[in-house]
């Protein structure tokens, strides 16, 4: 086993809001060609005809508003190009067609394709350079947040393919009660009560001692105290906190996407301080796309075994979670991971989360769905012998 | 080593607790108030869901349910240990009762009958 492996203690995950991989990441392709991002030949027809490219014109804050429509019915539409054929073969040609159908504006729904230059995120791009890099990473659901994000807590989504209220079903139990029922500790960390979670009728109300505070985090960080595996959920909202103003910092649009930045630097500062270092490994990772343009198409899967019926699915088919959702960014970071990995030739989603998070702490561990056993899981690629003292720091 | 810059954002611009709840913050909602709906009520908000309209009033009432949650299964906790503390001495009493008499026989459950 890598001297890395072997000093693994903690798994934190870091999961933020709607943004696809070549939004955030696609620049990098100029700087490392293993990175699937950006490359030339690339568009999507807008309602006119006309073929719309990527350009790095993306805004921090007030181009993506309206919120882009990732219900399922437009992933789908997003996906497929419109073809509703039994035959047909996910083209990543709607994504323009999908926003125009908000505004009917042509132009505006040309900013779908839109992309930051390298320069304008520095700490996530920073990240995916230094470390590794994940070039296929997929939502679980070409659908919204909260089923998507069902799948890192629980390796399904019990069948919702939307939003709405869900129950966890026997057997299957969330990692966090299989962590503690196994004597290792978990935690979710929210920002403040304000922002709260996204994980509310299942874990929330029933187990609320699993959770805690972003400033508790950055305590058990700086005390060592940080429990084996940890999940960190951004601050959804614009609000009055205790110490002034919180601006929400989840990237979600048409929230503020160098809140984002300066979260996630904080985030890594906050581990990278702390005793934990050398034991520690962070995943940044985005629940779903957010309906914006990524130009990978969502590979196959095997299905799942709780379905979606026709008439929850919106597209007047049914889904059997077959299809994995649109590529996201995702970065593994740790002193033990080779500094620019690019992670090639495998596939990873949210089920790959609590997938690792058993094989490392749990070890065999039947009660997982067919989806979660079958996810790949990620934490060979702390693979080295010495410990790296070339990490970034961030200020 | 390298030093990044991490960005600085003024608050003032990238804030807007009167920007309009999108479809997430909705979502949280409902499922909040799905957890409401099961607390006690004396742990119920006053806030109507169907008027939030704004981040800002999105935030007021999930910090609401949040603390509310919290502290409803805080005061079960205190309700489990106050009971808990009691316990010892309902063991002791029932250790006694569960003695057996000092010279009486041991009953073979013969002739008992059956409830």
């Amino acid at each position: 086993m890598p001297a890395g492996l072997d000093n693994l203690r903690h798994i934190v995950v870091l999961m933020m809001e709607n943004r696809s991989f070549d939004h955030m990441l696609g620049s990098l392709t100029a700087v490392n060609p293993a990175i699937d991002g950006i490359a030339a030949g690339l568009s999507n027809p807008d309602t006119t005809g006309a073929l719309v490219q990527p350009q790095p014109l993306a805004a921090f804050q007030g181009q993506l508003d309206p919120d882009p429509d990732h219900h399922f019915p437009a992933v789908d539409l997003q996906i497929f190009g419109g073809d509703t054929s039994p035959g047909r073969v996910a083209n990543m040609q709607g994504f323009v067609k999908s926003y125009f159908n908000q505004q009917e504006d042509v132009g505006h729904s040309q900013k779908i394709m839109y992309y930051f230059a390298q320069n304008q995120l520095p700490v996530l791009t920073t990240l995916a350079l230094e470390f590794a890099v994940f070039n296929r990473w997929f939502a679980s659901i070409p659908g919204p947040t909260i089923c998507n994000r069902a799948f890192a807590h629980y390796g399904t989504s019990f069948g919702q393919v939307a939003m709405n209220v869900f129950y966890e079903k026997e057997p299957y139990k969330s990692i966090y009660e299989r962590m503690v029922a196994a004597g290792h500790t978990a935690k979710i960390y929210y920002y403040d009560t304000t922002s709260s979670t996204m994980e509310v009728v299942n874990l929330l109300q029933n187990e609320p001692q699993l959770f805690a505070t972003y400033q508790q985090f950055l305590a058990d960080c700086a005390s060592g105290s940080l429990p084996d595996y940890s999940f960190v959920e951004p601050n959804y909202n614009d609000h009055d906190g205790d110490d002034g103003e919180e601006v929400a910092n989840d990237q979600h649009p048409d929230h503020n996407i160098q809140a984002g930045e300066a979260f996630i630097a904080s985030i890594y500062n906050a581990i990278k301080n702390s005793p934990l270092w050398p034991n520690t490994a962070l995943l940044v990772v985005y629940d779903e796309h957010g309906g914006i343009y990524d130009h990978v198409a969502p590979p196959a899967c095997i299905p799942d075994q709780f379905p979606a019926a026709a008439s929850d699915t919106g597209t007047g088919m049914p889904f059997l979670f077959d299809r994995l959702g649109v590529r996201v960014p995702a970065i593994l970071i740790s002193p033990w991971v080779p500094k620019g990995t690019v992670v090639s030739g495998r596939t990873f989603e949210h089920a790959s989360i609590p997938a690792t998070v058993t094989k490392q702490f749990l070890g065999s561990y039947a009660q997982r769905t067919a989806r979660e056993i079958a996810a790949d899981t990620f934490v060979d690629l702390i693979s080295l012998d010495v410990m790296r003292q070339d990490c970034p720091d961030f200020d | 080593m390298t030093t990044i810059h991490i960005p600085r954002i003024d608050p003032q611009s990238a804030m807007d607790r009167n920007r309009p709840v999108n479809a997430l913050l909705k979502s949280q909602i409902l499922h909040l108030h799905e957890a409401e709906r099961r607390l006690p009520v004396r742990h119920h908000t006053d806030i109507y869901i169907n008027a939030i309209k704004t981040e800002g009033e999105a935030g007021e009432y999930i910090r609401a349910v949040t603390e509310a949650i919290h502290d409803a299964h805080a005061e079960a906790a205190a309700r489990r240990a106050k009971r808990a503390a009691k316990k010892p001495e309902v063991i002791d009493i029932a250790a006694v009762a569960d003695d057996e008499p000092v010279g009486k026989p041991k009953s073979d459950g013969k002739g008992k009958k059956k409830s």
